[in-house]
């Protein structure tokens, strides 16, 4: 069996899992007002850090999760020479260091910690979390690692503000994803970490199974979704033959969930072709905003503690179905024991991916 | 076995198939590198104009591999799966993007979607319909090791190819090596000899590496 755990959660919620799963099942949410920060010097929604300084942010937020994901299992393990830290994000460091953005976790990580490995960095838009997840599970089955440490992060950085203000996607109001008022998406900053290992000893809490998926490809445009959900429709159908799962076996899709237009319509579309629209679901970033890089291993973990608290949480910033095909959007938090959900995750390039999680 | 069935190689000096020099930058061309390599090969694809330099690479090698390396890569659409890497993501275009609001505050939307560094696998994918698995992965330098377990994990999952490479392009250097691993039968078939010279190499890492550094150092 392929254990995932130890995770941890940074974001403007809190420094810990705890105090961010205490704001969830209170409905808050990471996402404030900015002001001066769009293009026009206009306010924007934002799930933004306040108190980190700004030099060497993306840095430290990933020394700092790496930190507390090693707090969390046998702490010897970091420097064991068959550990491998993956660091997944899309733009690192841009801000600070546009022509390095990442060398700051390659080498200078490694030192900091003694790993006995070059972390390995995915940068695949926000498939990036998922799919470092399923690299993770990869490297384990090989054999080419025993324990694999992932570790996501992202900053809302004036460059990706106004790429998406470029594209007229960001929100004026915080975003509210499959919403018919739905207006486009609210950018966050987050990092999130996960321990991948066959070894179950070596987590202090005990950890969750993971069913790890694949990701495909919609072929199809590379800033647009698929107008058919072509490829999450594949990477979810994988992912779940891959484990003998059907419909009836999952209780909860953790979607992706953006609140642009096309991306929420083009999910309810492949959710329908996969015949899971019954099945409740929701999107984090309402909670999170988007915290790209970041966002499939933080809603992961987010979504690991419904699994462990038994409780399915409104899909906050959610009121009226605004898509063309039926779902079964989370209105309000439900108490409920269950035991495996599905996460996906679609992104720029034309990424899709998948994974799902159950108790052991 | 798998083999390394075709590869491509282009840097500011030349573009190679399988190690042999097809093409060298003409300094009288009124056209871009990337842009003399693509008339030389005569491809038509007008998407390939819109495109920043790492996703051109990607167009290129895939079609140079085609061509030049005569493989037709008639694969299922899901049985591709891409891995490419470079060391500084997509800071050139990133630059472009920065330049775009930093200067005259109206951010480019058109080079804002190529500031990710895998829009090279996307682009690939739409050019070929391809639906498989693609990645993309920061590193400091070309491991040969890297690869070289993606591509055998892949393939032994049931991929029919891996393409992938190091794609690392700024305004001082052009580092392009792309390549194309199958799986081949270790005992040919009779009918269809799989010849000495044909260019392919068996997979293993000193020999990936060895091909790389071909024309890269």
């Amino acid at each position: 069996m392929m254990y995932i755990g130890a995770e941890t959660m940074i974001s403007p919620m809190g420094a810990s899992t705890e105090e961010n799963w205490k704001s969830m099942l209170a409905n808050r949410s990471a996402i404030g007002w900015v002001d001066q920060v769009g293009l026009h010097h206009e306010k924007l929604p934002l799930a933004r850090f306040d108190a980190l300084t700004t030099d060497r942010r993306f840095h430290s937020l990933v020394f700092d999760c790496l930190q507390a994901v090693s707090q969390a299992i046998d702490a010897s393990l970091l420097w064991h020479a068959s550990t491998q830290v993956i660091v997944s994000a899309t733009k690192g460091a841009v801000d600070d260091h546009l022509d390095r953005p990442f060398d700051g976790v390659m080498h200078p990580l490694q030192k900091a910690f003694d790993l006995k490995r070059l972390p390995l960095i995915v940068s695949n838009a926000c498939i990036s979390g998922v799919q470092a997840i399923n690299i993770a599970d990869e490297l384990v089955a090989a054999g080419e690692a025993e324990h694999v440490i992932v570790i996501a992060a992202d900053l809302a950085s004036q460059f990706v503000i106004n790429g998406f203000q470029s594209l007229y996607a960001i929100s004026d109001k915080p975003c509210a994803p499959f919403d018919i008022a739905r207006k486009g998406i609210t950018l966050g900053e987050a990092a999130a970490g996960v321990v991948v290992s066959r070894n179950r000893g070596i987590f202090k809490e005990e950890p969750l199974s993971l069913l790890a998926g694949y990701s495909s490809n919609d072929a199809n445009h590379i800033s647009g979704p698929s107008r058919t959900g072509e490829g999450l429709v594949r990477a979810v159908r994988r992912t779940m033959a891959r484990h003998q799962k059907q419909a009836a076996d999952l209780d909860l899709l953790s979607v992706h969930g953006t609140a642009t237009q096309y991306n929420d319509e083009m999910e309810a579309i492949a959710i329908n072709r996969l015949g899971l629209q019954n099945l409740p679901l929701l999107s984090l970033k309402g909670y999170f905003g988007h915290t790209l890089g970041a966002a499939g291993v933080l809603e992961t973990v987010a979504t690991m503690q419904m699994l462990r608290h038994g409780v399915q949480l409104k899909s906050l910033g959610f009121e009226k179905l605004g898509t063309s095909q039926p779902l079964n959007v989370l209105a309000n938090n439900k108490v409920k024991e269950f035991n495996c959900f599905l996460k996906t995750a679609s992104g720029f390039g034309g990424g899709n991916a998948a994974l799902m999680v159950e108790k052991i | 076995m798998i083999k390394i069935t075709g590869y491509c190689h282009i840097t500011d000096l030349l573009c190679a198939v399988n190690g042999k020099i097809l093409l060298q930058p003409s300094p009288d061309s009124e056209h871009s590198w990337f842009r003399q390599i693509y008339n030389f090969a005569d491809i038509q694809y007008p998407k390939f104009h819109k495109m920043d330099a790492l996703a051109q690479a990607g167009v290129l090698g895939v079609e140079l591999i085609r061509l030049f390396a005569a493989r037709p890569m008639d694969f299922q659409d899901e049985g591709v799966d891409l891995v490419f890497a470079n060391r500084y993501a997509s800071a050139a275009t990133d630059r472009r993007f920065q330049a775009s609001y930093a200067d005259h505050m109206s951010p480019s939307p058109a080079i804002f979607v190529y500031t990710l560094p895998n829009i090279i696998t996307g682009e690939i994918a739409i050019l070929k319909k391809w639906y498989g698995e693609n990645t993309f992965v920061v590193m400091p330098e070309f491991d040969p090791g890297f690869f070289t377990s993606y591509i055998q994990r892949h393939i032994a999952r049931g991929c029919e190819a891996v393409i992938g490479g190091w794609v690392q392009i700024d305004e001082e250097n052009t580092e392009v090596f792309i390549f194309l691993a199958e799986p081949i039968p270790a005992e040919p078939i009779p009918a269809e000899p799989i010849q000495a010279d044909d260019g392919a190499v068996r997979l293993g890492v000193r020999e990936l590496l060895e091909i790389y550094q071909q024309h890269l150092s």
